[in-house]
């Protein structure tokens, strides 16, 4: 697995770990996030429990177990974090932040040791080491509880399936050309995202924001000027298709 | 064994564990049967008088034997939902293992190391605790067998005593055809449960 580092400073540092070359054909590609600051570590999205193995490995290369005190789920979906059960074990002492409506429905994934700790609906913000993140709330886009997570600092936000792209092989790691981009991520927004109202207010929160990165779960990053692209293009973009 | 096989092996275990549980469903309705049948027949041999006198003590003793039965299914079934959380933590422990072992393939970490040393432990722990789990329970099932083996003695007495009940005679027959049923259908219930059991013992050694 890939890990890539997408910033720096001298308080923290953001790492995307995806692209496993490893990873079996039928199971869709994920960006898992890793932020490390002073001794305390938070990974945002674990993902599959396919991916479990490799992520370990990778995370090893960075930061100690010990301090990985905090995970992150933006939803309940497997690709986001179905290995759970697996990092029970391997941090009995870390914490959950997920939402709170899905709380019963992610137990069901195993979880023992670790410790759940819901997110209101308003979102809300955590301190990881030197840095404060920001829980952004993103609802019905597409998961009905779920969230995104803003770093100030950084000015990146991490937009889980909002930004997604499905590519094939393995693509580069940022979006290059926006507009050779939207083939491979118009379909996902008009099936997966179900509402055009969630879309237009996640809009204007995240317009709020100053945004130098936008990170999604899937597929490449936006960088600079291709995220006013993408808000833009999103603004147009009729969503919930296959009720049409 | 390779460690993938473990996992399935695991799998396969709880399967077995479930296996066990869904016959005890068996094997209380039956004895739930039993009782009520030992109700009636004390009915059916008051209602007889002097010609079922030798039924009486009869249904005491199926009334007995099912009670018996019913308490100690009971005490299986509050065992089972142990069993069936340990054979959960065994396979949950057994695939953790399996992940950590592909984890070293790519890393030389000690702290996967250290993660290895830790489940092995707790793996063999929980086996142990799922071995001595199903070491009671197998002692439970030679209690219900032996409890059957006394249905069937009854049974046959019963019949003896169900010839001599007149015009009462058929309905006490039925009573011991039912009893004999019955016991029938717990034996095979026991008799699968523990062939699944060696074969879950087999397996965890």
């Amino acid at each position: 697995m890939k890990a890539t580092e997408i910033y720096s400073s001298a308080t923290h540092i953001w790492l995307v770990l995806g692209r496993d070359s490893n990873k079996p054909n039928n199971i869709i590609d994920t960006n898992q996030y890793l932020i490390k600051s002073a001794n305390e570590a938070i990974i945002l999205d674990p993902g599959g429990i396919e991916l479990f193995s490799p992520m370990l490995a990778s995370i090893l290369k960075h930061v100690s177990l010990e301090q990985v005190t905090t995970l992150f789920a933006s939803h309940q979906d497997p690709d986001i974090i179905s290995s759970l059960g697996l990092w029970d074990k391997a941090l009995p002492q870390a914490t959950l932040h997920a939402p709170w409506l899905w709380e019963g429905f992610i137990r069901h994934f195993g979880m023992d040791n670790i410790s759940y700790q819901p997110i209101k609906d308003e979102g809300g913000e955590i301190k990881i080491g030197k840095t404060t993140l920001r829980f952004v709330p993103a609802h019905y886009l597409h998961s009905s509880g779920n969230f995104n997570v803003y770093d100030p600092t950084a000015k990146i936000l991490m937009s889980g399936d909002i930004g997604a792209a499905l590519e094939k092989g393995e693509p580069p790691m940022f979006v290059e050309d926006f507009a050779s981009h939207v083939k491979h991520m118009e379909y996902f927004h008009r099936r997966w995202m179900p509402s055009n109202r969630a879309k237009e207010n996640w809009i204007a929160r995240v317009k709020e924001l100053e945004i130098d990165i936008m990170a999604p779960q899937h597929g490449r990053i936006f960088k600079g000027e291709t995220v006013q692209e993408f808000l833009e293009w999103f603004s147009r973009l009729d969503v919930g298709c296959a009720c049409k | 064994m390779t460690k993938n096989d473990e996992a399935a092996q695991a799998v396969r275990n709880f399967v077995r564990v479930a296996n066990i549980i869904a016959n005890l469903d068996t094997i209380l309705t039956e004895a739930k049967n039993l009782s009520l049948t030992a109700k009636n027949a004390r009915v059916v041999a008051l209602r007889a008088g002097d010609s079922a006198f030798g039924f009486k003590p009869i249904t005491n003793f199926i009334d007995e034997f099912s009670d018996l039965t019913i308490k100690t299914t009971k005490q299986i079934s509050q065992l089972s939902s142990q069993l069936f959380s340990i054979a959960l933590s065994v396979v949950r422990c057994s695939d953790f293992q399996h992940h950590l072992n592909a984890c070293a393939k790519h890393s030389q970490s000690k702290a996967i190391n250290h993660l290895q040393r830790g489940i092995n432990r707790e793996l063999m722990q929980t086996i142990k605790q799922l071995e001595s789990v199903i070491d009671h329970l197998e002692s439970y099932f030679e209690d219900i067998k032996k409890q059957m083996r006394s249905a069937e003695y009854i049974a046959v007495t019963s019949r003896v005593e169900a010839s001599n009940a007149g015009e009462f005679s058929e309905s006490l027959q039925s009573v011991s055809d039912f009893i004999t049923g019955a016991a029938k259908k717990i034996k095979s219930a026991i008799h699968n449960n523990l062939k699944e059991i060696n074969q879950l013992k087999g397996a965890l050694r």
